[in-house]
């Protein structure tokens, strides 16, 4: 009889609980975005101003996100995708056309970084920051020039180096040094790109794509090739660490905003894109993660301590490519880094 | 599974009447949803393929274990996995040992030390604890690093060395962060064991005319190895795992085999294959647990 009860009692309980949540429904927005790259002052500031509680939930790289929202089940309304996950996303026709009526601070943008080959039309994404990969030189330890990954992997710098934790990144960098595009990993250039990792790979002291200025401000290493926005960061703390894109070309990433297709509140999340394009909103973005904004009209707000950072702002003319989606080459080049890294105890 | 390892069997005295079985199904839920059902969906993801997006496709295929065991241009068995996994197995391997050569007698003394004491040697054993293992990671580079507590310490101040010691992103660093973390598992267990040994077994082979070494070999060691055995799992099994800490500490030059699993779903878009890697691993640990209850088993009899 008690257990009856007990079970009765149960369901009841059951039965509420979905109600109970209807009951305090009130506007929200569910951003799913990179641990790290949106400032809490920003989604604060969008709930005093509008309203709207914001829901973050975090992930560490595209191929993450990606395979969550592929999955289904999800109802996130706003993404943060680099560009050649926008671009896989529109292939599978996972994104909302925005409507730009909503969202008229898309004025602020510099043209030059819309409609790009990942996102043509500039229906499915706007920017959100710009960077690139390029070499970080602790100019204290390192007195030869350093201009390109040829100098980096010349042997006199074995273990004094950290690079990004990215087989992608890794291979481009190989391939830029024959003159390979970062998009075109056919097997035979990947065949090309083998043994100048077999040079290069141990004389990497630390793999690290979370954090990889630790390791150059501890000391254990002289050189990097990092996110523009960890070495914007060094030079702040330390004039000494000086930026170089590679002379061979470097990668240029545009990490965007997004709405998946069917999200539950679309207009919050245009809301939300046209509150941070404000140039008072964008620039506290700036604040924190100093990539390359591209928001014209922030960077008019910026110090000009901010617009000097060769990292965040490279002057000259440099080669940069972007990514395009290589689909299934991503495991051919994560078995070449593996078996790499592996064969490096072997010897 | 403390069952399976030391104590008593004691089924097929009682059947849990209704009461047992409510008493139980939490529990037994819990391991339904969340040990059960995701090894299920392993095992069947390792069987499946991928799309160009990383999407799993249920299309059968045997190509992940493959790609696990045999080399893919000579097609004879060894791989770069398997090669990772030995080396996995070696630190985490060593790491139990060295876990066990400095915490059993820790456990010893805090069980033999006086009852009062006992509390006071127990919490300052847990406290680590209350602080989340990434950030104690974090300290030990702080503490390690060339510019680090440790070196500038060694070099500023006593001059015992001229230049910088390299002691972070090592071997050394790896195994060091692993028995740091793991340490307590092994220390617990092993306590519960020694507090529950009876004295006067041990005064009785002194008393029979057994030296120091022959009562712990015949005497201490047997009766607290229920204890040895548990805390042994306890630190192999996660630090075979363990990813955090190596990529960390080790600098992710010499992946072991949970960075590999990692690297699968988070960047090489394959689940299917991080699902076999997975597997591989439950398989192993399955073979260890076997292997170590059979021992406990055929040593109580």
């Amino acid at each position: 009889m008690k257990t009856t009860r007990l079970l009765v009692a149960l369901a009841l309980l059951v039965t509420a609980l979905p109600t109970y949540g209807q009951a305090k429904k009130k506007q929200v927005l569910n951003l799913f975005c990179w641990s790290e790259y949106v400032p809490q002052s920003v989604i604060d500031g969008f709930t005093k101003e509008t309203g709207i509680k914001v829901n973050v939930e975090n992930y560490a790289s595209n191929e993450e996100m990606l395979s969550k929202l592929l999955a289904g089940g999800s109802n996130y309304d706003l993404v943060q995708p680099s560009e050649y996950t926008v671009e896989a996303l529109i292939k599978v026709d996972k994104l909302e056309p925005l409507n730009f009526e909503a969202i008229p601070n898309i004025k602020n943008i510099d043209p030059k970084y819309m409609k790009l080959p990942f996102d043509p039309e500039g229906k499915y994404s706007v920017p959100w920051m710009v960077g690139t990969v390029g070499i970080v030189v602790n100019t204290a330890k390192v007195k030869t020039p350093i201009t390109g990954y040829k100098d980096v992997f010349d042997g006199t710098h074995k273990r004094r180096i950290v690079v990004l934790n990215d087989a992608r990144e890794i291979v481009t960098w190989a391939l830029a040094t024959v003159g390979v595009s970062a998009n075109d990993l056919t097997p035979e250039n990947l065949e090309k790109a083998k043994p100048i990792l077999a040079n290069w790979l141990p004389q990497v002291k630390v793999y690290d794509s979370d954090s990889p200025k630790t390791a150059l401000l501890n000391g254990d290493v002289d050189l990097g090739i990092v996110w523009s926005g960890e070495a914007a960061i060094l030079w702040k703390k330390n004039k000494k660490f000086t930026y170089v894109l590679p002379a061979e070309g470097a990668h240029q990433f545009i990490d965007s905003l997004a709405i998946p297709k069917g999200a539950p509140n679309k207009e919050n999340a245009e809301k939300f894109i046209n509150y941070i394009l404000k140039p008072e909103v964008s620039v506290l973005v700036s604040e924190d993660f100093p990539y390359t904004n591209p928001n014209a009209e922030a960077v008019k707000l910026l110090k000009p301590e901010q617009r000097a950072n060769p990292a965040s702002y490279p002057t000259g003319e440099p080669k940069l490519e972007t990514f395009k989606d290589i689909g299934k080459a991503a495991k051919d080049i994560d078995v070449l880094v593996t078996d790499l890294k592996a064969a490096k105890k072997k010897k | 599974m403390q069952a399976a390892i030391g104590v008593p069997e004691t089924s097929g005295s009682r059947r849990p009447g209704l009461l047992g079985w409510l008493l139980m199904t939490p529990m037994l839920l819990w391991l339904a949803a969340f040990v059960i059902a995701p090894t299920l969906i392993l095992l069947v993801y390792s069987f499946c393929q991928r799309d160009d997006l990383g999407q799993v496709v249920y299309a059968f295929t045997w190509e992940n274990y493959e790609r696990i065991f045999f080399d893919p241009d000579t097609g004879k068995f060894g791989s770069t996995y398997l090669t990772v996994f030995l080396r996995s197995i070696l630190y985490a391997g060593l790491t139990t040992v060295i876990c066990l050569v400095v915490g059993y007698p820790v456990a010893w003394f805090i069980g033999r030390a006086p009852e009062g004491r006992r509390n006071l040697l127990l919490t300052l054993v847990m406290i680590p604890f209350w602080t989340s293992f990434l950030i104690r990671t974090y300290a030990w580079i702080t503490i390690l690093s060339t510019n680090g507590l440790l070196n500038s310490f060694l070099v500023d101040y006593t001059r015992l060395i001229a230049e910088p010691f390299e002691m972070l992103y090592t071997p050394g660093a790896v195994v060091l962060g692993l028995v740091y973390s793991y340490l307590p598992f092994l220390i617990l267990p092993v306590y519960g064991s020694v507090e529950k040994l009876d004295n006067s077994l041990v005064e009785a082979a002194f008393d029979l005319g057994a030296g120091p070494v022959r009562a712990f070999q015949k005497v201490i060691l047997p009766l607290t190895q229920p204890g040895i055995v548990a805390g042994i799992l306890l630190v192999f099994i996660p630090s075979l795992g363990m990813f955090a800490i190596t990529q960390l500490m080790g600098g992710g030059t010499e992946p072991t085999i949970g960075e590999v699993i990692q690297n699968q779903f988070l960047q090489a878009r394959d689940w299917p294959f991080g699902a076999a890697l997975g597997m591989t691993i439950v398989l192993l640990f399955a073979v260890v647990f076997w292997c170590t209850s059979r021992r406990q088993n055929a040593l109580e009899n």
